[in-house]
């Protein structure tokens, strides 16, 4: 069934197009240190030369020299390999919690429900900000602050596909035949409910790119890798006098996020025509 | 601006001529008749929680305060001291005395008369107990005798250079009126956030969050002035929007490079708006490397003599602070013409020479090419202490040493750098304070009690190092007090304890209708007596 929804998300335009823009940015993320050697925060050249004059620096240099084009290339790396740990984590947990609460019921699903009313109830923005102040910036904890938040979308979801799937016959036929209640949730209803898992995952990582930048802009990041948030926040200073600085991963920033969110607009179309 | 110095800073020299061309203003009008009147507009970029400048003597403290609060001398350009609230003092020849003789006729912004008893109250009450400096200069400050309303002595209970106190009075003196402070606590007292002083300026509202405003003291001891009728400071935390409101003539001024010097260039050519590096040295910034001394690799030497060569800092001074900042040669600054060394020579910027002092150290390079591997914490405070971390990184890397960035707010830096001692190496801007006893020897004496902020909090100890700090102190003789700084600059550079790498100022982005700006070497924390505006 996955298959055929992914083919069918490939076949819509927004699907498409998202998709090829998606996979051209991974690739070139994939292969910086070919395309822009092995350090992007080395001084590489004069600082603020404009973009388009030097063959070996293609979009300009920053304030003290660093190669933009290097910046914007391992900048993808790292906010995509943010995102993508990102969506993994809260897919993954949010679908074991939504799955253990419809399953189970009684009081835990009470207490899990609380427990993403509660992490919904905090701006995630705001969230991630609190979590990533205290334990200090570095990848891992920006992954589990911006999944702090984020799984409670797919814990919901799984939830309410689960409530409906405990009452079908071969639910009740599995359990019958002896099963743990694990095995059952892992094995038989799990399997079953992710398909709408799809569309949500595009919208987690879309807004945990957004979300990435925006801590990195604000200091919070890991100074000794690139991310396009810090580049955005140091090129604020020279906004009126080199302004590609700015642009150039503002203009990553957008790409990346529009690409994401064709692919969600392309799985959500597929999936309602796979239902008609 | 006559006096900018264009060999110094030709960048910005040429930047100013080219916003006066534009404006058709040459240097003609700058010689104009002051006129009364008119309320200056100025960029503040902090509201500090206590801003009574006798208590915390900083810069983002006086840039509002002094203009209300007068200290007892002000510096004069190219060295010396211009009176304010002192008229004159001499010292005796055991050290132990020196005697002001103040100003007749001053009263304080609520009308009563100013005395000796005033001075005398801030320094025993104030200046020796509460304030960051202070409690260095007068630590031996045994009583201040008041035999007349125009007198005070200090008496001393050690020998106390009077080369010292003087260096001291422009940012150390702040006077404050004993008839509000005594018998109360000083450092919660209402009028630490509602000054009042002697100055040109009253202080009228703050509204936080929005400005402070100064009005004009129509009683002022110096007859006719202050030529304004006041000053607004508006806080404005956003650098982008200072740039705007001074090309929108919503602002007049902003001082401490408010405007990025990124945008200085290009500002300098807007019409009506000039660009100026001077008024500030005597409040010097230092741009130094800090280094942990306890850490193994960093307790040898020759490492830290290899990080010093790594460092090029013409990069520093050219791309970094574009122009505004010099490099180092020293532990005291190059503006200090009196103290500085001027055969120091510190190590040049020589990779390969860095690389052999490190293969020698006995730290070969590993698998990846790195020998061993360092906390970097950057200061918050200043874009350049971060854009200077970013370079350091590098410049490490070139020789073989991996620094990995930390980042911290303000509060976590100071604890991590100067409480917990909790880094490797370190980004800091101590301030020169104008005399090396005052802000730099206590970044080389040993035996601060740990704890205490801003102090050697780098784990070196010399004896020889200690002797000499410490025979300075009590030195009387000018010249053998210069010798003994001279001796005191030789040990650092060859110990290289913490290496300077620069010193900096700042600019002040003005409109050209604000007149005698930078007129004294501290002018954005000094009296903005005689500054005007021409319509």
């Amino acid at each position: 069934m996955r298959d055929s929804l992914l083919a069918r998300i490939v076949r819509s335009p927004e699907g498409a197009i998202g998709s090829v823009a998606l996979l051209a940015m991974l690739a070139l993320a994939l292969a910086a240190p070919w395309l822009a050697g092995d350090d992007p925060l080395a001084i590489a050249g004069r600082p603020l030369l404009s973009p388009g004059f030097h063959a070996h620096l293609p979009l300009g240099t920053d304030r003290l020299g660093r190669d933009i084009f290097s910046g914007l290339l391992f900048g993808a790396r790292s906010t995509l390999t943010v995102a993508a740990a990102v969506m993994v984590t809260a897919l993954a947990a949010g679908a074991a919690i939504g799955a253990c609460a419809g399953y189970v019921g009684g009081w835990l699903d009470e207490m899990l429900m609380r427990l993403a009313d509660a992490a919904q109830s905090v701006p995630s923005f705001m969230l991630a900000l609190a979590i990533v102040s205290v334990a200090g910036p570095s990848q891992p904890v920006i992954v589990a602050a911006l999944a702090a938040s984020a799984w409670t979308g797919p814990a919901r979801v799984v939830r309410a596909e689960v409530l409906s799937l405990r009452q079908r016959a071969f639910v009740e036929a599995s359990r019958l035949s002896g099963r743990s209640t694990l095995a059952m949730i892992f094995e038989v209803i799990l399997p079953n409910a992710v398909a709408p898992l799809l569309a949500l995952a595009a919208i987690i990582v879309a807004s945990a790119v957004i979300m990435e930048a925006a801590l990195a802009f604000l200091g919070l990041t890991d100074p000794n890798v690139a991310s396009w948030g810090a580049m955005i926040a140091e090129g604020r200073s020279v906004l009126r006098t080199a302004p590609h600085v700015i642009l150039a991963p503002g203009v990553a920033l957008a790409f990346v996020v529009l690409a994401v969110s064709l692919v969600s607009e392309g799985a959500s179309k597929a999936m309602a025509r796979g239902q008609t | 601006m006559s006096s900018l110095n264009v060999t110094r800073r030709r960048f910005i020299g040429t930047t100013i001529a080219a916003g006066s061309l534009a404006t058709g203003a040459g240097p003609s009008r700058a010689q104009d008749a002051p006129r009364r009147g008119g309320v200056l507009i100025v960029a503040a970029d902090g509201e500090p929680r206590n801003i009574n400048p006798a208590i915390v003597a900083s810069n983002g403290v006086f840039f509002m305060a002094s203009k209300v609060i007068e200290p007892l001398a002000e510096m004069t350009p190219g060295g010396g001291f211009t009176p304010r609230l002192a008229l004159s003092w001499q010292g005796s020849a055991d050290g132990r005395l020196v005697l002001f003789k103040l100003r007749p006729g001053v009263s304080w912004h609520d009308g009563k008369p100013f005395t000796s008893e005033d001075v005398a109250f801030s320094a025993m009450e104030v200046w020796k107990k509460l304030q960051n400096f202070g409690r260095v200069v007068f630590k031996n400050l045994e009583a201040v005798d008041t035999p007349d309303a125009t007198t005070a002595a200090f008496r001393f209970s050690a020998p106390t250079p009077l080369q010292l106190v003087e260096n001291a009075l422009p940012a150390l003196t702040s006077v404050l009126p004993k008839h509000i402070y005594a018998g109360t606590d000083i450092a919660a007292n209402p009028a630490n956030v509602k000054l009042v002083g002697t100055g040109p300026f009253k202080f009228s509202e703050h509204r936080p969050g929005e400005y402070y405003r100064l009005e004009r003291n129509p009683n002022y001891w110096d007859e006719g002035k202050p030529y304004l009728d006041g000053i607004i400071f508006r806080v404005m935390p956003d650098r982008g929007a200072i740039a705007a409101a001074t090309e929108a003539n919503q602002i007049q001024l902003s001082a401490f490079s408010a405007v990025p010097l990124a945008d200085m260039a290009r500002i300098g050519k807007v019409p009506g708006v000039k660009v100026i590096a001077d008024g500030y040295d005597g409040i010097t910034y230092q741009l130094v490397v800090e280094i942990n001394n306890a850490r193994k690799e960093l307790s040898d030497p020759r490492v830290r003599r290899a990080i010093a060569h790594a460092i090029d800092r013409t990069f520093v001074t050219d791309t970094i602070f574009l122009g505004t900042a010099k490099a180092s040669n020293g532990p005291i600054p190059l503006f200090d013409k009196v103290m500085n060394d001027a055969t120091l020579n510190p190590p040049r910027f020589d990779v390969a020479r860095a690389n052999a002092l490190l293969d020698e150290a006995g730290y070969p390079r590993g698998a990846g090419g790195a020998r061993f591997s360092l906390r970097l914490l950057p200061a918050p405070w200043f874009e350049q202490t971060r854009q200077f971390g970013d370079y350091l990184k590098q410049a490490l890397r070139a020789v073989g040493i991996d620094a990995q960035i930390v980042n911290n707010d303000p509060a976590a830096h100071t604890k991590a750098v100067y409480t917990d001692r909790a880094y490797d190496l370190a980004i800091g801007s101590p301030v020169y304070r104008n005399d090396p006893a005052i802000s730099t020897t206590v970044l080389y004496e040993s035996g601060i009690p740990p704890g205490v902020p801003f102090a050697n909090q780098y784990n070196y100890k010399s004896e020889e190092m200690d002797g000499v700090i410490a025979k300075a102190a009590s030195e009387i003789d000018p010249a053998r007090r210069v010798a003994l700084y001279r001796d005191f600059q030789q040990i650092a550079n060859r110990d290289l304890p913490i290496i300077h790498v620069a010193e900096w100022t700042f600019i002040t982005v003005a409109r050209d209708s604000v007149r005698n700006v930078a007129n004294n070497p501290r002018w954005a924390t000094s009296h903005w007596a005689d500054t005007w505006l021409s319509g």
